[in-house]
């Protein structure tokens, strides 16, 4: 062993070889000899140290290996023949051995590329178009290529295609590799690829032609380039988009010709995409075309244009805008660019145009398989996608009144979108700088094996080799994963950046150096975005950013975020409106602004709640203050029946007056109205929890002001009061299923205290209850809450407010069976509790009768309901569409269930329950209930009582019917979780739901077989 | 403004017309009409012309009852019957709620949903529908026998006959208007005639359906006689029926067309039948939507009354006709259960729509029905497993009730009022006292 051996192999590790030793042995290979010079260690200057600046020096001399032995196995053969009169040999060796840019560039090459290495193994002859390449123009590469199909020598059309494909892209990748800043040349090296994609669909169409024979002749053909060719900045291995286009010949049948045409297509198409012994070059697709994959493969230029006036889908314009003349009849596209070209810039004054746009950006923005997204390069938020996208979007929106915006290629029209001022230059340069960055990664990626991938490597030598490749030495595979992370969080930011900040920039007149989006611009730019009042929008804006203040300041920053969260709801003008009025409110508090900067989720919340739910906008408006639940931890959790009556029984007690106090008491409940309707709008309350949270909030507002009702009226009485009271829950709050717009319906209990007398008694109860129901309806702060006792024995002829004795005797004599339907969900819910169990005492035998019911009473039930249909109805109402009176609504659901309940809750103890799920559950369980039946109802009933409930968060207001404005059902739909644009689906939905549930109701009601 | 509108609004101009009628079709499948004068054309097709949905059978309720019609203007046509000068167009309208949205109640927007899913499945759907209907003598009164034209018989030629002018003058005038018209033969009964549409695709037939409809009438006034669509005008003649082939097109094929399976037949074709057939009895409602309808239904001779289908057999309510060597291309079934007088664009959907359910959920067919069906005892027919469809109106509307194929096609909306409103016009015939009971129980009883 020599002594130098050890250092040799520290050397080569020094240079970046992974597998020193084996590098070491490689380079003793017969093949390299005549190539390393013993001397190269002391000028570092040797084929070692060439390697070593590679992207993978191992592979670099592997590759050079074989190449080597290729190209000397081939060299008797070769000096025999005319082809290489000067041996390839000897030019090769001397290129390798000395310094310079044909060395750099043949191990960049093979240290980048085992694909392309591959071919010059099988093609050694090839070596000089990557030591020797330059930039071509595309006449050259078409020149090339066209010519290696006319005349394939030994091969087939199709293999010569591809080899002579392959060997131009070996200059194309020479230059990338060795250039200085692969970023600042990506421009070229992607025209470089459009340009050889086009000179390949030139080849294709000649070998087509051939195939065809003279049937070609009877049609002209034009390729049009889209996509990424067209816009001349294809990948190294990429679908290539295309159109064809097609007329007929002078004189020729237009049947005939464009049946010829359509075969000249296919041929060409198979001339590309057919994988042969040779490869593949790529699949040529022409999916967007008119009417897609079902439309004919070519049309006329009439034909084109007829449809794209007539039928083409914003989409299809955007993909219009790329649309470039490629090959074949440069004439006939012209032809073709002219008529649809104008037709492009008029996409953003059609109907739907805002709808399909936030329609498409969901899909770009949705499109990710799960388990690819934090590798995608391309797809998802901020991927290049995106970025093309984006881009592609304001170019529609801006480039009808600007025609300096209608470049094809993704840089060069955010270059001109920057310097007319629609997107601030800064924020231009990071993403053009961001873009070719990531590009860059997906070019390198790509030219290693040459395969179509948009997915960052995982496995630490591909990481390396593409850190390496980009000019990071030491740590490259953890380098370029944090560099690809840093861009990638810069381009996640692009609709911010894009789209939003330059509005501001707008109307916010800060700085003067720069062009700025003109106030015409903005406001189309604006309604592009979802916004229906783009002049109120703009007023809003200056408003909320003009001056020098803090707050000024720090909304200037976080709008043009808050603006993409406003525009992705159903209402993003009343988000925006609403914020600023909250923001006037409380933008000087210290608290709130910091709330806003560095809560992180607490603003994106706000814009959310705001641009989705008029009902809590108004919550909040009404209380600025509120906004403090979206920064506390666990803010969003309701709080507990005790914890609130705490709250507003200590709030109540701060102040004398009773009016003053319940109003205090109402603060409180406003403040968790606005904390459930949050919660709920960000999912994280279901339908159940929302029904207790909303219960519980009623019921602790009831307590707290029956207990200011009292102490009032004790106080006009000297001090203690005759009686005690206690407030029965029915209904929808008897059974804890309260919804945002119900009313409480409840009865009023009280029994005289012992030694009072009778009428007094009477008396000051009924005192203490109209004094309850003065204070709750009386104008507050949060929304109104109804008392409705309509339900007490004699209906709203009867007194309001009974003695224990007074029920008793009354259910002894007259009770009838309604009454004691309406019994089922009667639960206490304020005031004396011991009283509230022996009245519950009272009433189990009469809704929970002990034998059941009678014939004649489920009759009586029966008849009662029906009549009830008929008649309870509001006038104008649609019975389809009424939640509750409707058919298969809320009441059909829940007369259904009770009807079970009284039959056998004497029998079946889970029956004896006040919720209507719970009794539904256990009449299935019992088998009472055929369980298709019992699922049918229950997704009726919880349909309904959600889409109400969605309807008054979106509107405000208490709502009756399925919203028949489509708007409001909209909104109504996003609310509920459907997706965005859903809104003419929700009465079908509703409707369908309730269908099924009234055929049950007949059924097991009404017992109609 | 597109060309089509640039060419609609040219063409107005140049030929003079002074007004345009704009047509739609209501749930029930009648066609109603606005007129507009040209100068209202523009603002036309910019934002559709309001009109009072609540007026129209099955469109809204009155607080929602604004509504638009849009035309659509490939569809113009200037109308012939008229004279020529000044002269009147119509094109056909697609009807859409003040937010621009289609409305849920326009059948047109119903087929154009259900071609929309089979759309999304690869396939277009090919009707062709041989029409049937009387020419009678004009001043009928209610209670007399109507008076047909002739007394010929199927395939007659009735030299200088009323009828044949009158066909002559129709396809002309069908022909203007851009429909072509295949083939047309006297039908079996006195004053009956049959009218075959060209091949095309469902919505166009649909559309043409209602031109169709509406020319004949037209010509029939201009002869001096009458016309009608009624399914079953004499209880001693055959009634008219709509037979319609169908197919689905995969691309430029035919799903239909196997070689060398059993009648040609694809498994698609045999998967399509199949839906036919499990759906059949819940969408005769739609098909056969009046209480006449089930008249020519149960009326025997050819008409099919059960879910069957055979090969050339004239009894079957589903037949696959003859098929043509070499002509792969039209592979087809034919559905003989639809009358003249539906709305063509209901019953193209539900048919559809159970072709296709057939198809998503690879129904297998039952064996093919040789006998006729009519021949066959009722026990016989129960031992085969052949069922019968509805025999009147009021069971298709109790079995259609309980389709959630149907309501889904048709959208909630028009499933409701449809239901709805079959069960008004059952209960009207009900309260009738019909000259059959005069004659057998006023004397006897």
């Amino acid at each position: 062993m020599s002594p130098r051996q050890p250092s040799r192999t520290a050397t080569l590790a020094r240079l970046g070889f992974a597998e020193a030793a084996r590098a070491e042995q490689l380079l003793g290979d017969r093949a390299l000899a005549g190539l390393v010079d013993p001397f190269d260690d002391e000028f570092s200057d040797g084929l070692p140290d060439a390697l070593g600046d590679t992207a993978d020096p191992d592979l670099a001399l592997l590759s050079l290996v074989r190449l080597m032995e290729s190209v000397r196995a081939d060299e008797p053969r070769r000096r025999d023949s005319e082809a290489d009169p000067e041996g390839s040999l000897s030019g090769l060796v001397a290129a390798l051995r000395h310094a310079g840019a044909a060395r750099d560039r043949l191990l960049a090459v093979l240290g980048a590329s085992t694909a392309l290495a591959d071919h010059l193994v099988a093609h050694p002859e090839h070596w000089r178009d990557v030591t020797e390449a330059r930039t071509l123009t595309t006449q050259e590469r078409v020149d090339h290529l066209t010519g290696a199909v006319r005349e394939p020598g030994g091969l087939t059309a199709y293999d010569a295609l591809r080899v002579a494909y392959r060997r131009e892209l070996l200059g194309i990748a020479a230059i990338d590799l060795t250039s200085d800043g692969p970023t600042a040349t990506l421009p070229d090296t992607a025209e470089a690829l459009a340009d050889l994609a086009e000179a390949a669909l030139e080849a294709a169409l000649v070998i087509a032609r051939a195939e065809l024979g003279e049937k070609a002749d009877t049609c002209r053909l034009a390729v049009i380039g889209m996509g990424k060719t067209g816009g001349r900045e294809l990948n190294y291995v990429s679908d290539v988009d295309v159109i064809f286009v097609a007329e007929p010949a002078d004189g020729a049948d237009e049947t005939t010709a464009l049946a010829a045409a359509t075969a000249l297509a296919t041929h060409l198409m198979r001339a590309c995409s057919t994988s042969t012994a040779h490869g593949v070059l790529w699949p040529v697709d022409a999916a967007l075309r008119p009417e897609g994959k079902q439309g004919p493969l070519v049309r006329t230029v009439a034909s084109h244009r007829a449809y794209y006036e007539r039928w083409a889908k914003t989409w299809e314009f955007q993909a219009l805008l790329k649309a470039r003349a490629v090959a074949g009849d440069r004439q006939l596209a012209r032809e073709y660019l002219d008529a649809v070209s104008p037709l492009v810039w008029q996409a953003a004054s059609r109907e739907n145009f805002v709808e399909d746009v936030q329609a498409m950006r969901r899909r770009v923005e949705q499109h990710v398989p799960p388990a690819e997204a934090d590798r995608q390069l391309k797809l998802g938020p901020g991927g290049l996608r995106d970025v093309e996208f984006s881009v592609q979007l304001l170019q529609l929106v801006h480039g009808r009144a600007d025609d300096s915006l209608r470049s094809g290629t993704t840089l060069e029209a955010l270059d001109a979108l920057a310097v007319g001022g629609y997107v601030g230059r800064d924020d231009a340069a990071a993403l053009d700088e961001s873009y070719r960055f990531l590009r860059t990664l997906e070019h390198r990626i790509q030219l290693f094996r040459l395969r179509r991938t948009h997915l960052m490597p995982t496995a630490d030598p591909d990481l390396r080799r593409l850190g390496r490749g980009l000019g990071y030495r030491s740590e490259a595979e953890v380098e370029v994963v944090t560099r690809w992370q840093q861009q990638a969080r810069e381009v996640r930011r692009i609709h911010e950046r894009l789209f939003y900040r330059p509005l501001l920039a707008a109307v916010a007149r800060l700085s003067t150096s720069e062009a700025r989006l003109g106030p015409e611009a903005a406001r189309e730019r604006l309604a592009a975005l979802g916004f229906r009042d783009p002049a109120g929008a703009i007023r809003h804006l200056e408003a909320l950013t003009s001056g020098v203040s803090r707050r000024a300041a720090i909304q200037r920053t976080l709008l043009p975020v808050m603006l993409g969260w406003f525009a992705d709801e159903a209402d993003p003008d009343g988000g925006l409106l609403a914020f600023r009025k909250v923001s006037e409110d409380l933008g000087s508090t210290h608290w709130y602004l910091r709330l806003l900067r560095d809560e992180g989720s607490a603003a994106e919340r706000l814009a959310h709640t705001l641009a989705r739910s008029r009902y809590a906008a108004d919550l909040l408006m009404g209380a600025p203050e509120a906004v403090a639940v979206l920064g506390e931890s666990a803010g969003l959790a309701p709080r507990p029946r005790e914890d609130l009556l705490r709250r507003m029984t200590a709030a109540a007690a701060r102040k004398d007056d009773p009016e003053r106090a319940v109003q205090a008491a109402r603060s409180v409940r406003r403040h968790e109205l606005f904390r459930i309707a949050v919660a709920d709008l960000t999912g994280q309350l279901d339908l159940r929890g929302v029904g207790h949270a909303l219960t519980d909030v009623t019921e602790a507002l009831v307590e707290a002001s029956l207990d200011v009702a009292q102490r009032a009226v004790a106080e006009s009485h000297g001090g203690e009061l005759a009686t005690s009271l206690l407030v029965v829950g029915m209904g929808r709050l008897g059974g804890a299923e309260v919804g945002y717009g119900s009313d409480a319906d409840v009865m009023f209990v009280h029994e005289p205290r012992a030694g009072a007398s009778e009428e007094e008694a009477q008396a000051q109860a009924l005192e203490v209850v109209q004094e309850l129901r003065r204070l709750l309806a009386s104008q507050g702060p949060d929304p109104h809450l109804g008392i409705d006792a309509d339900l007490r024995p004699e209906g709203k002829s009867g007194p309001l407010v009974r003695s224990l004795d007074s029920y008793r005797s009354y259910y002894a004599r007259w009770s009838l069976t309604w009454e004691s339907q309406a019994l089922l969900r009667a639960r206490p819910i304020a005031g004396d509790e011991d009283l509230g169990r022996r009245f519950l005492e009272l009433v189990d035998p009469l809704r929970w009768p002990e034998k059941g019911l009678g014939p004649r009473e489920v009759r009586e039930i029966r008849r009662l309901k029906a009549r009830m249909e008929a008649e309870r109805l509001p006038r104008a109402a649609d019975p389809k569409t009424h939640f509750k009176l409707g058919r298969g609504g809320l009441s059909d659901v829940e007369w259904t269930v009770q009807l079970v309940q009284m039959c056998h809750a004497h029998e079946v103890p889970a029956l004896r329950t006040t919720s209507t799920l719970e009794a539904l559950q256990a009449a299935v369980d019992a088998e009472l209930l055929d369980p298709a039946h019992a699922e049918d109802l229950r997704a009726a009933w919880t349909l309904a009582s959600r889409m109400r409930n969605a309807s008054v968060l979106f509107r405000g207001r208490p709502v009756d019917s399925v919203p028949s404005d489509l708007r409001v059902a909209d909104g109504v739909g996003r609310i509920m979780g459907m997706d965005p644009g859903s809104g003419a689906e929700l009465a079908d939905l509703y409707r369908r739901f309730a269908r099924r549930a009234r055929a049950v109701v007949e059924m097991d009601f009404y017992d109609a077989s | 403004m597109d060309r089509q509108q640039e060419f609609v609004l040219r063409t107005i101009e140049e030929r003079d017309i002074r007004f345009v009628r704009l047509w739609f079709t209501d749930v029930l499948g009648t066609l109603k009409s606005v007129a507009v004068a040209p100068a209202e054309l523009e603002g036309a097709f910019a934002e559709g012309i309001g009109f009072d949905g609540s007026a129209i059978e099955g469109f809204a309720r009155v607080y929602e009852a604004d509504m638009l019609a849009k035309p659509d203007p490939a569809t113009f046509q200037v109308l012939p019957w008229r004279g020529e000068s000044p002269g009147t167009a119509r094109m056909f309208c697609d009807i859409a709620l003040p937010d621009g949205t289609p409305a849920k109640a326009d059948p047109r927007h119903v087929l154009q949903r259900a071609l929309g899913k089979a759309a999304d499945l690869g396939f277009t759907f090919y009707t062709h529908p041989e029409i049937e209907f009387f020419l009678l003598e004009q001043g009928f009164r209610p209670g007399e026998r109507p008076e047909p034209v002739d007394n010929a018989g199927y395939f007659d030629h009735v030299p200088h006959g009323t009828g044949h002018d009158f066909r002559r003058a129709a396809i002309t005038m069908l022909e203007s208007m851009g429909i072509s018209v295949e083939f047309s033969h006297h039908e079996g009964a006195p004053g009956q005639n049959e009218i075959d549409l060209r091949y095309a695709d469902a919505l166009s037939t649909a559309d043409n359906i209602m031109t169709f409809r509406t020319v004949i009438k037209e010509v029939a006034l201009e002869q001096g006689i009458f016309a009608s669509f009624m399914p079953k005008p004499f209880a001693e003649f055959p009634g008219s029926g709509m037979h319609t082939h169908m197919s689905l097109f995969d691309g430029e094929s035919n799903a239909f067309y196997e070689a060398g399976a059993p009648y040609q037949l694809s498994k698609v074709g045999r998967q399509f039948i199949a839906g036919l057939l499990r759906h059949g009895a819940e969408i005769t409602a739609v098909t056969n939507q009046w209480v006449n309808s089930y008249k020519r239904l149960w009326g025997g001779g050819e008409a099919p009354a059960h879910l069957t289908w055979g090969h050339n057999n004239r009894s079957a309510m589903v037949r696959v006709p003859m098929y043509k060597p070499a002509k792969g291309q039209s592979s087809r079934v034919e559905l003989r259960t639809l009358d003249s007088a539906c709305n063509p664009y209901l019953a193209f959907a539900v048919i559809l729509a159970a072709g296709l359910k057939g198809i998503e959920e690879d129904y297998e067919l039952p064996a093919e029905t040789e006998d006729d069906v009519w021949g066959l005892t009722g026990s016989e027919r129960r031992a085969m497993g052949i069922e019968p469809l509805p025999a009147t109106l009021h069971e298709a509307i109790a079995v259609m009730e309980r389709s959630e194929l149907v309501a889904d096609t048709l959208g909630e909306h028009v499933f409701d009022f449809f239901l709805r409103n079959k069960r008004a016009e059952w209960d009207d015939y009900r309260g009738e006292i019909t000259p059959f009971e005069l004659k057998r129980y006023l004397p006897g009883l």
